[in-house]
């Protein structure tokens, strides 16, 4: 609520009030430097708010560190990929699940319910014949596709999506809207993405962000229809 | 058969051979000279496995290695000398427990740095657990050193014997390398790798990266502290150099030299490593220059080290 955050004497973000209904699919979109970015850092806790507050569930997290917000379900898909590069594909996923079995298991065995539980997750996006590359020697479109298992297998129950289809082509681009469409509805979603047509068509409500300010906020056909929008993005961005 | 069961037998057939090195070479000229080498081979073996936990597998350049390595040895000299016991689980126990504690405390503050900081802190800390050290005269001997530390028993068994301390210490080593296959390849193991490759997002996962990086510290503090036990037996001997940078050092080329990251490396790499400083250096002047020039060959042109080498030789014969 009223979030700001300011580096040095730019303020990146100028009192954002953002609510999100459980379950809603939320898209924030805004010209570069509008702020998005950094506003899902002050979400995740990865930067710390100048001033306002962070509610996850009714709950203040203003004051949790990153790793506690994550355990209280808030998950993040990253703009630019941050994987595992040298571990295999599923083991970055079993990464992810594996921390509700506990992180101090020194003596345990990889499972095979653990192996099972995550080529389950790399076949949701896609990447089940993949599951023993490293990261690393994923191509683009894969690692975004890793990145989205990763995220997945957290089991959030809010999940923050950084221009999930940055950089795809179309038929990638394809799958992860569809995929993101599928997700269940007790999952609630934020997106920034400049790809127009993935944010009309997956959006309940849109939020604009200018210069760290929130410029409009409401249904698609309503965000279709504000003049100022229009002015600071979508007529440069699809030329209407 | 299984690449597992070829494994695991030459590893068990490559630990008798070393574990009975002293019967089978008794007919050598220099077979107790030889004996004591391998002997420190292993004892460095452990002590850069425990450096490996952090360097290797979290990712945690640490320079103050070696003030855990001396804790060990001066706990178990001095525990030895004030409970006027020679009883080898209390020595060990005493060493663990030591530098464990000192590890935690260092770590606490040092987890807290990332990168080249976390590398400078554990350097400064550890000089100052040197100092104490050699300050410290009534404990520990200052410049002097802990002569006369006590050879163990165990369960009334003597272990005084150059063969007997051989075996406990091949043992010791056989035990410490199973403990960290069983840990690295655990899920506890497979986070630290996270920590090492991303630890942004093991945090956004939602692992307490901090208390996790404290954990794998103490751990490896611990094992370097039995490193140092087993040394001040085999020298009878604790002086501030068990602490001081050089140790920290040599536990660093070990890793580099014999492969960060695996198991093998360690051992390999304190092979090579005290062949230089303990045989080379009587023949040739320079072997010093030597050890030096091996470094940097490994560290230009053989990151992986002798295990990387070995497994791409391995690789190359199977295709």
């Amino acid at each position: 609520m009223g979030l700001r955050r300011d580096f040095g004497g730019i303020r990146a973000l100028a009192g954002v009030d953002l609510h999100v209904a459980k379950g809603e699919r939320r898209a924030v979109i805004g010209p570069n430097g509008a702020g998005k970015t950094t506003f899902f850092n002050v979400l995740t806790g990865e930067l710390a708010a100048t001033a306002g507050t962070v509610r996850l569930a009714g709950a203040d997290i203003t004051a949790l560190r990153p790793w506690q917000r994550a355990r209280r379900g808030l998950a993040r898909m990253y703009q630019r990929n941050e994987l595992f590069e040298s571990l295999p594909a599923w083991e970055n996923v079993a990464l992810a699940s594996g921390l509700r079995e506990g992180t101090y298991r020194p003596f345990a065995s990889p499972s095979r319910a653990e192996r099972i539980a995550a080529q389950a997750g790399l076949a949701r996006v896609g990447l089940e014949e993949r599951a023993d590359t490293p990261a690393r020697a994923l191509s683009h479109g894969e690692r975004r596709q890793l990145e989205f298992a990763v995220a997945l297998a957290q089991a959030p129950t809010v999940l923050l999506l950084d221009e999930p289809t940055a950089g795809m082509s179309p038929a990638e681009t394809e799958r992860i809207a569809a995929l993101i469409a599928s997700l269940d509805r007790s999952l609630t979603l934020l997106i920034v993405e400049h790809d127009m047509d993935v944010v009309f068509r997956l959006a309940d409500r849109i939020t604009v962000l200018h210069e760290g300010r929130m410029i409009a906020e409401g249904t698609p056909e309503e965000i279709r229809g504000d003049t100022q929008v229009h002015d600071v993005y979508l007529g440069k961005g699809i030329g209407a | 058969m299984s690449r597992a069961v070829v494994g695991w037998t030459a590893a068990v057939a490559v630990w008798i051979a070393i574990a009975t090195f002293p019967q089978w070479s008794r007919e050598w000229e220099s077979s107790r000279y030889a004996t004591s080498v391998i002997r420190d081979i292993l004892i460095f073996a452990i002590f850069a496995g425990s450096l490996d936990l952090l360097v290797g597998r979290a990712g945690l350049p640490s320079l103050g290695h070696a003030a855990f390595f001396g804790a060990g040895a001066y706990a178990a000299a001095i525990v030895g000398q004030r409970l006027a016991t020679n009883e080898l689980l209390v020595g060990l126990g005493a060493a663990a427990l030591v530098a464990g504690l000192l590890a935690f405390v260092i770590g606490a503050l040092a987890v807290r740095a990332l990168g080249i900081f976390f590398l400078m802190l554990t350097l400064a800390l550890a000089q100052m657990v040197y100092a104490l050290a050699y300050q410290a005269t009534e404990l520990t001997g200052g410049s002097n050193g802990f002569a006369g530390v006590r050879r163990p028993s165990l369960f009334g068994i003597d272990l005084a014997s150059a063969e007997a301390l051989y075996l406990l210490v091949a043992v010791v080593f056989a035990l410490v390398t199973l403990l960290l296959w069983r840990v690295t390849r655990s899920p506890y193991g497979r986070a630290l790798t996270g920590i090492r490759e991303n630890e942004r997002r093991m945090r956004a996962l939602g692992y307490d990266t901090r208390t996790l990086k404290l954990s794998v510290f103490v751990l490896a503090g611990a094992l370097a502290g039995i490193a140092g036990a087993l040394s001040a037996y085999a020298f009878r001997f604790v002086s501030p150099n068990d602490v001081a940078l050089g140790t920290s050092v040599t536990g660093l080329v070990i890793v580099l030299v014999g492969g960060a990251g695996t198991l093998l490396g360690p051992l390999l790499g304190a092979a090579v490593v005290l062949f230089i400083e303990r045989v080379l250096s009587s023949s040739i002047g320079f072997s010093q220059t030597v050890l030096g020039v091996v470094f940097i060959l490994f560290v230009v042109f053989a990151r992986q080290g002798l295990a990387g080498l070995i497994r791409r030789a391995a690789e190359r014969v199977r295709t």
